[in-house]
């Protein structure tokens, strides 16, 4: 048997190098035949003519010193930018008309807001649920005083302690949890520790002063990030709960529910803002003042609640039925098996809409200039109408541009990114 | 065996019930004391007899006629039309550049579909109002005076004061030639629909495409030469300062249909590329295994199942550009939240009926939409399965 013949495969042949490195990627994706020759020529002009525009305005020609926009037009004309007009007011883009001795505020609230995160991030950290909720609902108490302060009465006092004692809480619960400690933060003991931290808390807010900064003077990228912040966090459980009416079986809850989300889905956001500008001083008792700011927070999160909502909504069409069932004949309640078996998984599906729906929502803040906010748009659009620099609009609106470009992009990568870490127990 | 009252489903459900529709009566009637208290303070009425009065206003670009002394209800009407026509001309120059980008993503070229990817990001995650700004300061704004207009064959000029074309002007007899024009289109289907009756006979197409287009063209181009070329043009010519004569649009306008369209062109292309990519690639496989040019594979085969994905999710982009043409208030074109929502309010000050009006208007075109929405998905639904 020793002779028979046995099946030698012989070595493959390698790939041709044609279609192998550099060279094989340029011919299949670039030159593969004559029209896509042609086409990769027209692409590679456009990216050359874009480029050099862009380039040569907004580097190569500019202008970065001087003094006033008529220096600027006499060295380069309108062939480069004028930087020196937008560097002048950063700050303004900024913070808007914030007091300077007080901009400090802002820049700790919102340092305050980032280490509160970051327990979010620690792998080591179990009770990200609770300190995530915790930074949505406690952290606009605490940021109130920060961003406006003043007179702080009895019950707005108590409030601003409550938000200090959950960032402090949530520090001591990750701490905990690194050093495995976390038998200290159970039973009684949490409560005492609790008590005791809110009593601490309740001390230092009662001597902690800051003055008045009336919201009217607020503007620039803090004004939009504190709209579209306030809209974020109201809008996501409200929209929570709007879906699920909208699918109750009680007819009457789905009928509130509907009409509501319908209505609002239906009519641009500018005739929102606008009904809520010249109706919410009549809705309420004559005499009380509603600021500008409010009216404008109040009518951008009804409306995105309603968009939150449909996506919900859609959401939740996508769990199969056999879930609720499951956790019914487990013996669950409509709360627990929505809270804990539903929403989870609907939750994780929605990520990309949801997110897609925040930068609408960030974008939409833009809007709030139209009726009278100072919102980093207005300001950018005020820098052309300053005398030293009138008529420059093209360069603080390039810069805005790319504001709001980081942000909404930089939402969007990470998007894509938590919704392939989710779905890595669901990928096959 | 009977279940206790707090644990029976019915009865739960009633009284959760009784109690959301007894917290929004209270909110309802709360708002509504509210208002009639602050209105009857300040003098103010909500009844619609306003909208007889004089408006006493000019309007700076109107699609019909309209003029200083007209009602409210004629501004009202000058408001619609204005947004109708930025909507219109908005979605067809939006589907076109949205299809083009759409399909130079989908490209096999490397280099068109990274451009067509980085198109779509920047414009899509900047802010729409930011853009019609930028347009309006940006470009059309600082345009050179209509003396050194950019021109384009004497016909077409781009100034600062907007864009003038020549408008047509129908002489005696030129029904004529729209008659002829309509019957060679009815022909033209004629002939379609009778190639398609062979092609399900013989299974042979025939070649119909220049028949049709002879058949279209050539009956009104004869009509016309016979009724003695009846249609003048208006061209638009430089006199003084400014021009006279043809049809002229703001730079208002351009502005915001351009913001508009780009801007709504990268979700449309989004739209298509996704419907494209969601038809399996078994399909394209399957047609050529049976011989079917790639042509007709396209037209025939992937298509009509993308059509399916793209239409509702495209449908509701056209609403949302209906609904954003709203922000041209931001540069002062006239349309309904402008002429209405603003001036008109502002000068009459019945807040209640004109809010009330304009919100009516957009809940009206958003429910008709979905009403044909509703009615497509539902056929679309039915070829499945």
């Amino acid at each position: 048997m020793s002779d028979a013949l046995i099946f030698q495969p012989k070595a493959g042949k390698p790939a041709p190098p044609s279609t192998l490195g550099v060279v094989g990627w340029v011919r299949g994706n670039l030159v593969s035949s004559l029209p896509n020759a042609a086409l990769t020529l027209l692409g590679a002009y456009i990216v050359y003519a874009f480029f050099s525009a862009v380039i040569g305005w907004a580097i190569v020609d500019a202008v970065w010193e001087a003094q006033n926009r008529r220096e600027c037009l006499d060295l380069v004309g309108r062939a480069g930018a004028c930087w020196p007009g937008v560097k002048a007011w950063i700050p303004n883009l900024i913070y808007g008309l914030y007091p300077k001795d007080q901009v400090w505020r802002i820049n700790a609230g919102f340092l305050v807001l980032v280490l509160w995160a970051v327990p979010l991030f620690l792998p080591w950290v179990r009770s990200k649920v609770m300190i995530g909720l915790g930074l949505v609902l406690l952290y606009p108490l605490l940021a109130s005083y920060f961003f406006h302060g003043g007179d702080k009465g009895l019950v707005w006092g108590a409030l601003i302690a409550l938000g200090l004692t959950g960032f402090l809480w949530s520090w001591l619960t990750a701490i905990a949890e690194a050093r495995r400690e976390a038998p200290l933060l159970e039973g009684r003991r949490r409560w005492i520790l609790l008590a005791g931290l809110y009593a601490v808390s309740l001390l230092v807010v009662s001597q902690w002063v800051l003055d008045e900064v009336q919201t009217r003077l607020w503007g620039g990228l803090f004004l939009t990030l504190v709209i579209s912040g306030f809209g974020i966090t109201v809008s996501l459980p409200a929209g929570i709960l709007l879906a699920l009416g909208r699918r109750s079986r009680m007819p009457l809850i789905a009928a509130v529910s509907t009409t509501f989300i319908e209505l609002f889905r239906s009519v641009p956001l500018i005739t929102v803002l606008f009904m809520f500008n010249t109706m919410l001083p009549l809705f309420l008792p004559a005499g009380v003042e509603v600021n500008r700011l409010l009216r404008a927070i109040v009518a951008v999160c009804l409306f995105s609640s309603a968009y939150m909502a449909e996506i919900v909504r859609g959401g939740l069409q996508a769990i199969p039925k056999g879930q609720y069932e499951a956790a019914a004949a487990v013996g669950l309640g409509f709360w627990q098996s929505t809270s804990l078996i539903v929403l989870p998984q609907a939750l994780r599906i929605m990520i990309p809409s949801i997110v897609g729906s925040f930068i609408g929502l960030f974008k939409d803040t833009t809007l709030v200039s139209i009726i009278g906010l100072f919102d980093l748009l207005s300001m950018a659009r005020a820098v052309g109408e300053d005398t030293v620099w009138l008529g420059l609009f093209i360069e603080p609106f390039f810069f805005v541009t790319m504001i709001y470009f980081v942000f909404c992009f930089s939402m969007s990568q990470y998007s894509f990114h938590l919704e392939a870490r989710l779905g890595a127990g669901q990928r096959r | 065996m009977t279940t206790p009252i707090l644990s029976n489903a019915t009865a739960r459900a009633i009284f959760y019930q009784a109690l959301t529709v007894l917290g929004v009566v209270l909110l309802f009637w709360y708002t509504i004391t509210n208002t009639v208290e602050n209105m009857s303070q300040r003098g103010m009425s909500a009844g619609f007899d306003f909208l007889d009065v004089s408006a006493g206003f000019g309007i700076g670009f109107k699609l019909i006629d309209y003029r200083e002394g007209d009602s409210y209800l004629r501004v009202f009407e000058v408001g619609i039309a204005n947004t109708l026509l930025v909507a219109v001309i908005g979605i067809a120059l939006a589907t076109v550049i949205g299809l083009v980008v759409g399909l130079a993503r989908l490209s096999g070229n490397w280099l068109i579909s990274t451009i067509a990817r980085w198109y779509i990001e920047m414009l899509r995650n900047t802010p729409l109002l930011l853009q019609i700004i930028a347009w309006y300061f940006g470009v059309f704004n600082l345009l050179p005076r209509p003396r050194d207009s950019v021109e384009w064959g004497g016909l077409f000029f781009l100034n600062n004061r907007g864009f003038y074309l020549p408008s047509p002007e129908p002489g005696q007899g030129f029904g004529l030639t729209l008659i002829a024009l309509a019957a060679g289109i009815a022909a033209a289907f004629v002939v379609r629909a009778h190639a398609r009756q062979r092609l399900f006979e013989t299974g042979k197409l025939p070649r119909v495409i220049p028949a049709m287009i002879a058949l279209v063209i050539l009956p009104a181009l004869l009509v016309f030469a016979l009724t003695g070329q009846p249609l003048a043009w208006n061209v638009p010519v430089l006199r003084g300062f400014n021009f006279q004569g043809g049809t002229s649009v703001p730079p208002s306008f351009c502005a915001l249909i351009i913001a508009l369209s780009i801007y709504t062109s990268c979700f449309i292309a989004e739209i298509i590329r996704s419907g494209i990519q969601s038809v399996s690639h078994g399909q394209t496989e399957a047609a050529r295994a049976l011989g079917v040019k790639p042509s007709r594979t396209m037209r025939y085969i992937i298509l009509p199942q993308a059509m399916r994905v793209i239409i509702p999710p495209l449908i509701s982009q056209y609403l949302n550009l209906t609904k954003n043409s709203s922000l041209a208030i931001a540069i002062g074109f006239p349309d309904l939240v402008s002429v209405w929502m603003n001036t008109s309010l502002n000068q009459s000050g019945r807040a209640i009926p004109i809010v009330a009006m304009t919100m009516g208007f957009y809940c009206a075109v958003s429910l008709a939409v979905s009403l044909v929405m509703n009615r497509y998905n539902r056929r679309a639904m039915l070829s499945e399965r």
